[in-house]
């Protein structure tokens, strides 16, 4: 009921507002500086991204829309299960060809044996940046290191080469960086097909093209976006879009996540001596 | 050495070892300059500090310790650095010779290592000082305590023996770390070259070698608490004049350079003396493990070079392929044997000797990275 209040209320102002506007002429737009942040700048007068900085959620465990579940390690109880969350896959669901969509599924299905994560191998983008790790951007003037804690893993995002190609795919891919406005956009190609976009089976192929965008919306906060393409894959280009967060804990710093050691039984447990293995 | 074979390099990543032995330590020297040669180009950065950026080679063909045959000799003439340098060569090339002609060795079943991959360096230090090691003035690193050759001894006994699990193997094999990338970073059997980049308040190091970085904060700080360890340590910087000077602690037990241990202070100095030409000096304090600290110095050289992705764990093949090899011994009833310790450990102390060393050596002081 009340519903249907605010929806008829509204629609009526939006009526009313119409008619406004066509019988007077358009009032001056709102000042752009009253709700706009003014990003900070480099000494190199570029907008600064330099930080450590963390995406909150469970885009990790699936980019889509998801109940809570049980995980693979009943052992750690409340602590091992699989966290629900909102999708942030624009329109919801990631466009997959048909193929591709049971292939998913499949991957779903035996994504502990599968997921290269599981095994610490290098996320590739944009799963490395909602790991549930942080990363820091080391923003100079050519260049932007930015360093995972997740594995430590590293990828250079160049401002200085546009236009060149990687000479050989890599788990990070290449990053080609650049300013449009306030806005950092990073293409990323030539990454190796062995990544996923999270734990539950969200694939691509050799042919991902990604195109990041990181815009700072406050003083510890960005807005990131990518936007996927893989004509392999994907009947259409899709776009994930979540906030990214300031670490600002005393003494935040990027610390070791080296995981191999975690996950050397998830990689080699095949190979030990069978009582090893119970 | 060709991009495409540094990215062949890259891209085949393999279980790699602890090289450091067969590392004999190099860099591309800067070119017979006189020591302390400074730039009259401004190297700041725009936001006013030295300006250490760039990709550097710390490739060298001299020797961490003086060889024996220089004794008391502190530099070469240039005369001698020639030679030194031929015969480097010599070798260098006797070796591709050999890997070109396919002449199976140790080296290519164990390690699948061969002299097209291997890159050390073949140009001698522009000093001339006949070792890296600049202190103790005899070039030689300090003798090692009871503590130090124990652990030596114990990695022996668990790398010379079928492993169980990768636990069992050297961390590098495991791409825990690597060989040559520290810190210390020193001149090993390739990947010998990292990139800098700096932003206000931070320098960063990316080293080539398992594709690791090191953020280091340059207003210092406090170290993490002592029961955090970590496989690199935890990186203060600070500027002293135009040199960034770096502090690392909290190692883990595991970690090791040349005899160290987990409490090891290491202090690294980096001054960009020109353009192409960046000092690296480090002392190494770790009186748990040696007699004395000791310090190096060293000129890195700028290379155009690229910064691959090494990708050492997801290309671990060696590491599969050990552990399906040890089932199948244990399937046949194999003797455990020898045969597993890496080519490059076998020329060093056997444990019987390190023991025998050991209980001869002094006890070491027990005490926490104090002077």
């Amino acid at each position: 009921m009340l519903n249907w209040i605010a929806r008829t209320v509204g629609a009526a102002a939006a009526v009313l507002l119409l008619a406004t506007a066509c019988e007077t002429p358009a009032p001056p737009p709102p000042e752009p500086e009253s709700n706009v942040y003014a990003v900070p700048k480099t000494p190199d007068g570029d907008p600064d991204f330099n930080g450590i900085w963390q995406a909150l959620g469970s885009a990790h465990w699936d980019l889509e829309d998801h109940a809570a579940r049980q995980g693979p390690a009943p052992l750690l109880g409340a602590l091992g299960a699989i966290p629900a969350g909102r999708s942030v896959v624009e329109d919801g669901t990631i466009p997959y060809q048909d193929w591709a969509l049971a292939k998913r599924a499949e991957n779903l299905a035996d994504w502990v044996r599968l997921d290269p994560a599981v095994k610490c191998f290098m996320p590739g983008i944009p799963r490395a940046t909602y790991m549930p790790f942080p990363f820091q951007f080391v923003q100079s003037t050519d260049v932007i290191l930015a360093a995972y804690e997740f594995t430590s893993s590293t990828r250079m995002i160049y401002l200085d080469r546009p236009g060149t190609e990687a000479e050989l795919p890599s788990w990070m891919g290449h990053s080609l960086g650049r300013f449009e406005g306030d806005q950092l956009v990073v293409e990323v190609t030539a990454q190796v097909p062995e990544t996923w976009f999270d734990s539950s089976g969200n694939f691509h192929s050799e042919e991902l093209k990604v195109v990041e965008r990181y815009t700072r919306t406050g003083p510890d906060t960005l807005h990131y976006e990518a936007t996927m393409e893989d004509p392999k894959v994907f009947t259409r280009p899709w776009k994930i879009a979540m906030p990214l967060y300031r670490r600002l804990e005393p003494g935040a710093q990027i610390l070791e996540y080296k995981c191999i050691e975690f996950a050397e039984y998830a990689t080699y447990g095949h190979l030990y001596p069978q009582d090893e293995n119970e | 050495m060709t991009h495409r074979k540094k990215a062949s390099r890259a891209f085949a990543a393999i279980g790699l070892a602890a090289l450091t032995a067969l590392a004999t330590q190099a860099s591309e020297a800067q070119g017979g300059e006189a020591e302390g040669a400074t730039s009259t180009v401004p190297l700041k950065t725009s936001w006013d500090v030295p300006n250490l950026q760039g990709t550097w080679d710390f490739r060298t063909a001299t020797r961490l310790n003086r060889p024996s045959q220089f004794k008391d000799k502190e530099f070469l003439t240039e005369e001698e650095v020639a030679e030194w340098e031929e015969r480097v060569a010599e070798d260098h090339q006797a070796a591709l010779e050999r890997s070109a002609a396919d002449e199976p060795s140790q080296g290519d079943v164990d390690g699948g290592y061969d002299f097209i991959f291997i890159d050390v360096g073949t140009k001698y230090e522009g000093t001339r000082r006949t070792s890296l090691i600049v202190d103790p003035p005899d070039g030689r690193m300090p003798a090692r305590t009871r503590y130090s050759l124990m652990r030596a001894a114990e990695n022996r006994e668990d790398w010379e023996h079928r492993p169980i699990t990768p636990a069992d193997r050297p961390p590098a094999t495991r791409c825990l770390v690597g060989f040559n990338s520290g810190p210390p970073m020193s001149s090993g059997a390739y990947n010998n070259n990292m990139r800098i980049v700096q932003s206000p308040g931070y320098v960063a190091i990316l080293n080539e070698m398992v594709n690791d970085h090191r953020v280091i904060a340059t207003n210092g700080g406090e170290h993490l608490s002592d029961n955090v360890r970590l496989w690199k340590g935890d990186s203060r910087g600070r500027w002293e004049g135009d040199t960034l000077v770096v502090e690392t602690t909290n190692f883990t037990p595991h970690t090791s350079f040349n005899g160290s241990g987990p409490n090891m202070h290491l202090t690294e100095r980096f001054t960009r003396m020109d353009v192409d030409t960046l000092r690296y000096e480090y002392t190494i304090d770790d009186p748990e493990s040696f007699e004395a600290p000791w310090s190096t110095q060293q000129d890195m050289r700028r290379t155009d070079d690229e910064i691959y992705e090494y990708a050492c764990h997801e290309g671990n093949r060696a590491m599969h392929l050990m552990l399906a090899g040890a089932r199948k011994e244990e399937r046949e009833g194999k003797p455990d044997g020898e045969g597993w310790l890496p080519t490059w450990y076998r020329g060093l102390p056997k444990k019987q000797d390190l023991l025998a060393a050991a209980e001869a050596a002094e006890e070491g002081e027990g005490g926490e990275g104090e002077e």
